[in-house]
């Protein structure tokens, strides 16, 4: 209800302020140019749109936690950057045997936990011990190949049933967070970690804290405080930048560029992001049911015309987004082409089609227009339905109930959802899923990557869902500040490198 | 007197029994519950069935309805799914940011009300009464999240005077920090209501120009103005305090909305963010809370009414 107002009011706001920038000729400096050397004490305010409902770590999914504690506050034992390249977190180094059967990991010495107790092998164990018998907590099911874990001194020895090329990958993720064992923490309002950072503060409602951790085992961060405020209203963010309350807007408004560009020293800056807004069909009933006119769909949607509206991202054409293994331009599956698109409903005998498309409101109404207009142009009554965001994850995702539906899908290399029959994208093909277990089991990885291009391929042309596309991921940052990451920051926002000069 | 006031706590009471289960239904009738958002779209049907069967959501609904009003009866408003925090305690500490941006947004509006209320109805007729009640119709009708917005590009992007947005972290411990954090939003929601009640208490006070005991006042030498100000005031307070109760019922919508424009963590922000998450047993409570808290002010505004009107006093 907000969100509709806010959208509404913003339009009449911006061009409002626009008017009145023309009578002011002092505006606010916001942050001061930066002329001296980074204070490494500094204390640094980044905007952030979704709150997590807690902050435990084991449990609660979502990328809102991920941002905010993997990497700063919580480590596992390897980590990625922001171009998804797998790296050392808390092991050194790490052994694939030939037969991808057997991972050895080196542990790091000196390693300790935020209350001053050392990282031992066997708080590894535990970890992922835990992790895989806990179907509670997230990821469990990605540890379901191991069948054992062990430990000898500093190494410890993850034996698996088969192959899994995807293992290193979700090691960087959830279900490799190392935890204390037996930690008595209260997980969901405090975290006791390994990482360069210490939760300081979690000011429900308003911001979380993090400091610096004195006794961190690696190089200690570049700052003595991070503070992430969550705003929820992108004008409310611009607003904040400009009277200098924020050092970094992520989640950045491209359209407001200009705005915050007149507000001094502000630098808006483009990065890639695997996060991409799929339209899902549901495929289980008449008529999309039928390739052709989940085709016609596909042709009927102006992807270009969707990425200028939106004012940054890039057109996708498959399930695979371009930082992603496996990636290739799939544009010749599915051109722009109204006629194309009326001749294939056409022949699948459809006409008077009526669609409804369910989304989560807090989309805005943008996409919903485009979509309206193209399909109409092609014969297909479109009726947006913009439902709060847990009644989407209940009647589209758990229960299916729906024709048509877009979401963002942030998480990177997600390709195991097209070869899961049972989730909500209604895709079943066992070629599909035979070819992405084949993945999963190769152990060369150019082999792996070749084998989901294939498959990625098949699901682009079977017209399984339309990509409408892939975002960039676009921060606003204030002029003093360096090491902020710019690949990605939906995912993930590892804040070592972070600087500020004042 | 006593009886009335007896008989009008009973009913207070009853609604409070009421609002309870409708609220109770009513939040159970929402698609969705917090196990499948905690569990998220990579979710699998498993961890949902397993974080739901923790949480204890698998219990009948009556029995969950009798736990809930068996803890209140004790002063137990239930905990939080995702925190575990108990909702009393988590009321308590948004209601500090809340509770005086209420105050300070009803002070705001009653500033801008009463006296430009009065004087516009004073000067009925003329170009500047006209432009004051015009005016307030024009204001009313803005959208709060706009008039906040204008407020914030003036006063802390220009001017620089005030902040954008937020709450201090050490909260009152910083009180000048934390009173200035909230002359924005209290200012926003103040201006909308303000309008509202400038309306009502103009159309009040003409009201009380035409009343037979102002004329004689009038007649019996008080200017037509001193003899309002004197005979005709009190009763527009009266008929203020009356619109009172809907007045705090329209800064509670206000605060929800404004805490979210302005990132201030009171009730107003809890609420839209544990709806968001499902957090069944929060939004129950601080909606309970919320309900109750604006049939109390009916309660006394019924109260205050009648032991100040002398003739509903002579009714009873």
């Amino acid at each position: 209800m907000l969100r509709r107002t806010a959208l509404a009011a913003t339009a009449l706001f911006a061009a409002s302020a626009l008017v009145l920038a023309g009578c002011t000729s002092t505006a606010d400096p916001g942050p001061t140019g930066a002329t001296g050397e980074p204070n490494p004490d500094a204390s640094v305010a980044i905007r952030l749109v979704l709150e997590p409902g807690n902050l435990d770590i084991r449990q609660t999914t979502g990328a809102a936690l991920d941002q905010v504690l993997i990497d700063n506050v919580y480590q596992g034992l390897v980590s990625r950057t922001t171009d998804q390249e797998i790296v050392p977190a808390l092991a050194s180094d790490w052994e694939v045997s030939d037969d991808g059967l057997t991972y050895t990991f080196t542990l790091e010495e000196g390693v300790t936990f935020h209350d001053g107790q050392e990282l031992t092998a066997q708080d590894v164990v535990w970890s992922l011990q835990t992790r895989k018998d806990t179907p509670e907590w997230a990821d469990s099911a990605r540890l379901a190949n191991v069948s054992s874990i062990t430990a000898d001194g500093q190494t410890v020895t993850l034996t698996l049933a088969q192959p899994d090329s995807s293992l290193l990958w979700n090691l960087t993720g959830r279900a490799g967070i190392i935890l204390k064992e037996g930690d008595t923490v209260d997980y969901q309002t405090a975290a006791n970690g390994t990482g360069p950072f210490v939760l300081e503060e979690w000011q429900q409602g308003a911001s979380i804290t993090l400091t610096r951790n004195d006794a961190y085992w690696g190089d200690a961060a570049g700052v003595g405080e991070v503070v992430f405020q969550y705003i929820a209203e992108d004008q409310a963010a611009v607003n904040a930048a400009a009277a200098g309350e924020v050092d970094v807007l992520t989640g950045f408004d491209p359209n407001l560029t200009e705005q915050i560009e007149q507000n001094g020293d502000w630098t808006v800056v483009l990065g890639t992001a695997t996060d991409k807004s799929v339209l899902a069909m549901n495929s289980t009933a008449a008529p999309l049911d039928d390739q052709r006119v989940r085709q016609a769909i596909r042709q009927a949607i102006d992807h270009d015309a969707i990425v200028e509206a939106v004012g940054a991202g890039q057109t996708l054409y498959g399930p695979i987004p371009e930082p992603d293994p496996g990636y290739e331009d799939l544009s010749d599956t599915a051109p722009y082409d109204p006629e194309a698109a009326r001749a294939l409903l056409e022949e699948a005998g459809v006409d008077d089609l009526e669609l409804t498309l369910t989304i989560p409101s807090f989309y805005g109404t943008t996409i919903p227009q485009i979509l309206v207009s193209n399909l109409n142009e092609v014969g297909i009554t479109l009726e947006v339905d913009a439902v709060d965001f847990g009644v989407w994850v209940n009647d589209v995702y758990t229960n299916k109930d729906y024709e048509l539906s877009y979401v963002n899908h942030a998480e990177p290399r997600d390709f195991e959802n097209w070869a899961n029959p049972d989730y909500y994208f209604t895709y079943d093909n066992p070629e599909v899923q035979d070819l992405y277990e084949q993945s999963l089991r190769a152990t060369d990885e150019a082999e792996a990557d070749a084998l989901l291009a294939e498959a990625a391929r098949i699901v682009a042309e079977d017209a399984a869902a339309d990509w409408l596309y892939n975002w960039a991921g676009v921060s606003a940052v204030a002029t003093g500040i360096d090491g902020m990451p710019a690949d990605n920051v939906n995912a993930r926002l590892d804040l070592s490198e972070l600087t500020k000069s004042e | 007197m006593i009886r009335y006031a007896l008989t009008r706590g009973a009913l207070l009471l009853l609604g409070l029994f009421v609002a309870s289960a409708l609220i109770f239904l009513t939040l159970r009738v929402l698609p969705g519950d917090v196990a499948q958002q905690i569990a998220g779209t990579n979710g699998t049907p498993e961890q949902v069935a397993a974080i739901r069967e923790s949480l204890g959501l698998n219990a009948p609904l009556w029995a969950q309805y009798v736990d809930w009003i068996g803890g209140v009866f004790r002063g137990d408003l239930g905990t939080s799914l995702y925190t575990g925090l108990t909702v009393t305690a988590e009321l308590a500490e948004k209601a500090r940011v809340t509770v005086p941006l209420g105050i300070l947004s009803l002070l705001f509006a009653l500033a801008v009300s009463v006296p430009l209320g009065v004087l516009s109805a004073l000067r009925r007729g003329r170009a500047d009464g006209t432009a004051l009640s015009v005016g307030a119709q024009a204001l009313a009708a803005v959208p709060v999240v706009w008039a906040g917005m204008m407020l914030v590009v003036v006063f802390a992007v220009w001017l620089g005077w005030l902040p954008a947005q937020g709450f201090p972290r050490g909260g009152w411990s910083q009180p000048v920090d934390a009173l200035r954090a909230l002359i924005l939003p209290a200012l926003t929601i103040g201006i909308i209501e303000g309008a509202m009640l400038l309306r009502f208490v103009r159309s009040a006070t003409l009201q009380a120009i035409g009343q037979d005991y102002v004329r004689t006042a009038a007649a019996k030498g008080l200017t037509r103005n001193a003899a309002l100000i004197r005979h005709g005031l009190p009763n527009v307070g009266l008929s203020v305090i009356s619109v009172l109760g809907l007045q705090v019922a329209g800064i509670v919508v206000g605060a929800v909305i404004i805490e979210q424009l302005f990132s201030l963590p009171g009730i107003g922000r809890m609420l839209v963010n544990d709806v968001d998450a499902r957090d069944l047993p929060m939004v129950q409570g601080e909606l309970l809370i919320l309900t109750g808290f604006v049939l109390l002010v009916g309660f006394l505004v019924d109260l205050v009414h009648r032991l100040l009107d002398p003739r509903q006093r002579e009714a009873a």
